[in-house]
């Protein structure tokens, strides 16, 4: 049986597996079918029918339950988050684990189709290394200063952002994978 | 973040002492995806090479340590499976799984989930192909929520697995 305790390396030697097998469309196809439109049905309703107050819904249960540290903030035209340390990403780190190249990129294989059809942009940036942060907006405008505003939870103020060993990704205006603006800074 | 290897079964571990149980609908939605756009001789290549190459690790341990090293695998792995009621014994001729109740049968049909029909194989397939390389094979029986699985030594396994012995879940 393939559990959930050890989840994340599944996750990440799959990708690693359908990249290999069938070629990159294909998982980016997988990531926006198979969890977009599958296994995270229910972040895709509550986003497209309640907007910022889904994505707070979702997020907040999510990622409590999975057991980040991580901050949120939003207003009447944003939601913006920041995570410290991903469950996730934190689980491959900590148990040495590197199959796939950018494990990082499958929330934004899912997440980017999902915030397109529900009429929302992203800025993004993450570092490899269990930090990064998101603000959605709607699509088609600049997004609001004040999600971009950074306070004392903006996850770039760590010292262990910058790595020079490690790039960061980032996304301006973005819907997928393909967005990623450079991987720099 | 890693045990003792020498004593721990389990390769990988977490800080949670549970996994996620909505990850089970990941893993339903990347079978019926694979399966959808590929087929079935593809979704068991993708079980069969996830039995020998993801569980490298643990199926080295079972080549070392027998029987007993099966056993404490699955024990350790059941524990940490959040909702799982499976009782593990062993005896000199095969390990005995009993799953009185599946955790991700349990997760689906509680959140009221579409299943993909042959979840249940993937037990087999997995388990199979990790099984074989550690010089034992396993047979299933049940399925949909509950199942008794039993690994023996290859050379005194019963007859061939039959794919029908595995219920379809819903």
């Amino acid at each position: 049986m393939i559990g959930t305790y050890d989840f994340c390396a599944h996750y990440e030697w799959t990708f690693a597996w359908l990249e290999k097998q069938f070629g990159k469309e294909f998982l980016l196809s997988f990531f926006d079918e198979a969890i977009h439109r599958d296994s995270q049905l229910k972040a895709k309703n509550l986003i497209t029918e309640l907007g910022f107050e889904g994505m707070k819904e979702y997020w907040g249960h999510t990622l409590d339950k999975e057991g980040a540290e991580y901050t949120w903030r939003m207003g009447p035209d944003y939601f913006r988050m920041d995570m410290h340390d991903c469950p996730s990403k934190g689980f491959l780190m900590r148990n040495e684990l590197e199959q796939h190249a950018d494990y990082c990129d499958h929330c934004m294989g899912w997440i980017g189709p999902l915030m397109k059809e529900a009429g929302f942009s992203i800025d993004h940036q993450h570092n490899h290394r269990g930090q990064c942060w998101w603000v959605f907006s709607a699509d088609g405008e600049d997004p609001p200063s004040v999600a971009l505003e950074s306070d004392e939870n903006d996850v770039r103020r760590r010292k262990d952002w910058d790595d020079d060993n490690t790039p960061v990704d980032t996304f301006f205006r973005a819907n997928g994978i393909p967005d990623k603006k450079n991987q720099t800074e | 973040m890693k045990n003792n290897p020498k004593l721990d079964p389990l390769p990988y571990h977490d800080r949670k002492p549970h996994g996620y149980g909505e990850f089970y609908r990941a893993l339903n939605a990347t079978f019926r995806y694979i399966d959808g756009k590929k087929g079935r001789s593809h979704l068991e290549k993708f079980w069969e090479d996830h039995g020998k190459n993801y569980m490298a690790p643990i199926w080295k341990k079972w080549k070392a340590g027998g029987l007993d090293a099966i056993a404490l695998y699955w024990r350790a792995f059941f524990a940490h499976e959040p909702g799982a009621e499976v009782k593990v014994t062993a005896n000199q001729e095969f390990v005995d799984i009993r799953v009185s109740v599946c955790p991700a049968i349990k997760h689906l049909k509680e959140t009221d989930w579409e299943i993909f029909p042959h979840y249940c194989q993937h037990c087999y397939f997995v388990s199979e192909a990790a099984a074989q390389q550690s010089g034992y094979t396993i047979r299933v029986d049940g399925g949909n929520g509950t199942c008794s699985q039993r690994f023996y030594p290859a050379q005194s396994a019963p007859e061939k697995q039959n794919l029908s012995d595995i219920r379809l879940a819903q």
